[in-house]
């Protein structure tokens, strides 16, 4: 009796501390933002005036809109191909039930590299190397992407059924044979799923690109806030937003259906 | 101990597995060895089957054989090869079927049964998909095992019993002599466990020596010809299937 008295007091003192421990880091990071109450009162009439000067959205130039939103599909569609396509050798080479780990540590810097380069930075980079325009943001999203494809391609990897792995490797096949016939038909439902999703997130993050010049409908989106023309940014917003969600809706459609492969 | 009566009678070259003094690296969670002096041997055309509880070491065994397991001491020879960790050179006399067959569930059941020769095939001759004469041979094993109807079929849709069938038919394209096998009807109905035990039966008297693990005693008593009772990564048990309930909680104590 003792002894489950003892227990039970050990698990809620360790709760104590973890809650304690919880509560020291959220106040540690709220000092770091610097919040002051009082210039948040102030700062409803501001952003009540911003949002009211968005509206209503000019409707003029829907055609601009349409067309820089029409490059930013075809922008992410290329960006995100060219970026799976890289990730998929990234990925089999980071994945602990394939690869030895000396290979997977190399592999998985480069993952790390390439994931905390900031997507900015990455259009910068490629607007110095190709000038303005779509070509740069189309490059630097294909290599944002292989920043996330390729650790969810390797979780899809490493989710694999070992039994199944190891039934092929024990009656022999090669390295290449167990990718292509035991690994790769258990990760395309998933594989193929994560890439719609990131197709997707890459039209959005595309949108972002053109701030620095890289093409798409952030370009013009900037353009009119900087020029104080918030009714036509409205409409860029507005016409991304329907976009998104009927892009959203297809491929929920589509990942459904892979599901059941 | 019985354990070594075989090996006296016969040398060891004309075993089909012979495992002697066999210790598996320490493992912290048993706090001993998984295999902690194992000896055993079996003849060519035995059905054997291996019993004990759960953590008596059956499946390491069976994983040990096949060159799955490091081995810190002790030795294995399967028809008087040594065996040695990661070395699948016997691969074409041994294969393993793993407990829940390890089949690719999103493959049908043809190609399944197609993986099954990848060993006795280049990457490249594979890499467009299979030769005419593997097709077949797995179409008619397929047939073989009652399957005709599933032939097209993702395995993921199929009944236990069936995927099962699929992993004994992919098995068999590699067309072995020494044959082992983990807790092959586990989860099954009592049905399919029998279709599934009366397809062992049948390749034992084609000639293929059979170890497998079971945990249903009646059915291995009804089945092997022989029983090694293992318990605590050691054989306490190795003879007739008689009284398997006693000498299992024999080890137990």
């Amino acid at each position: 009796m003792k002894f489950f008295a003892s227990r039970f007091k050990s698990a809620w003192a360790k709760r104590l501390l973890i809650l304690g421990g919880l509560i020291l880091v959220y106040g540690w990071a709220l000092r770091g933002l610097k919040l002051d109450l009082e210039m948040l009162n102030q700062s409803v009439p501001y952003t009540i005036d911003f949002i009211s000067r968005l509206l209503p959205p000019d409707w003029s130039v829907i055609d601009v809109a349409v067309n820089a939103l029409v490059e930013t599909i075809q922008m992410s569609l290329w960006g995100t191909t060219i970026g799976a396509l890289l990730s998929i050798p990234i990925a089999l080479l980071s994945a602990h039930n394939l690869t030895p780990s000396w290979v997977r540590w190399i592999a998985n810097l480069v993952q790390n590299a390439v994931r905390s380069v900031p997507s900015i930075v990455l259009g910068l980079f490629f607007v110095s190397a190709t000038g303005l325009g779509a070509p740069a943001g189309t490059l630097a999203l294909g290599i944002y992407t292989i920043g996330y494809l390729a650790k969810l391609y390797q979780e899809a990897i490493e989710s694999v059924d070992p039994s199944s792995i190891e039934s092929l490797r024990v009656s022999g096949a090669s390295w290449l044979q167990i990718a292509q016939y035991g690994i790769f038909p258990q990760v395309l439902p998933l594989g193929l799923g994560y890439t719609l999703y990131m197709f997707e997130y890459n039209i959005r993050s595309a949108s972002v690109l053109g701030v620095v010049g890289a093409g798409g409908i952030g370009f013009e989106l900037v353009n009119y806030i900087r020029g104080f023309e918030y009714n036509k940014a409205t409409t860029m917003m507005l016409v991304l937003l329907v976009v998104v969600i009927m892009i959203d809706g297809v491929s929920n459609q589509l990942r459904r259906r892979l599901e059941t492969l | 101990m019985k354990t070594n009566r075989v090996m006296q009678i016969q040398p060891l070259t004309s075993l089909a597995i012979a495992c002697s003094n066999l210790h598996s690296p320490f493992l912290a969670t048993l706090k001993r060895p998984a295999l902690n002096g194992v000896n055993c041997a079996i003849r060519a055309g035995e059905f054997v089957t291996l019993v004990g509880l759960n953590g008596a070491g059956k499946s390491t065994l069976l994983r040990s054989l096949v060159g799955l397991v490091p081995i810190q001491k002790g030795t294995i020879h399967i028809n008087g090869v040594a065996v040695s960790f990661k070395s699948l050179r016997q691969r074409q006399e041994v294969s393993i079927l793993f407990q829940g067959g390890g089949l690719v569930p999103q493959l049908t059941a043809l190609e399944n049964v197609l993986c099954g020769s990848l060993g006795q095939r280049s990457t490249w001759q594979t890499l467009t998909g299979f030769r005419r004469s593997d097709r077949l041979h797995a179409l008619q094993l397929l047939q073989e095992l009652g399957l005709d109807a599933q032939i097209y079929q993702k395995t993921s849709h199929l009944s236990g019993g069936q995927r099962q069938r699929v992993a004994i038919a992919r098995i068999l394209m590699q067309s072995p002599k020494i044959l082992l096998v983990d807790e092959p009807i586990t989860g099954l109905d009592v049905l399919a466990a029998t279709q599934v035990m009366d397809i062992f039966s049948q390749l034992h008297r084609q000639g293929i020596t059979i170890v497998s693990v079971l945990h249903d005693l009646t059915i291995a008593a009804n089945y092997a010809q022989r029983a090694i009772v293992l318990n605590a990564g050691r054989v306490v048990y190795d003879g007739v299937c008689e009284n398997l309930p006693a000498h299992l909680s024999l080890g137990r104590s």
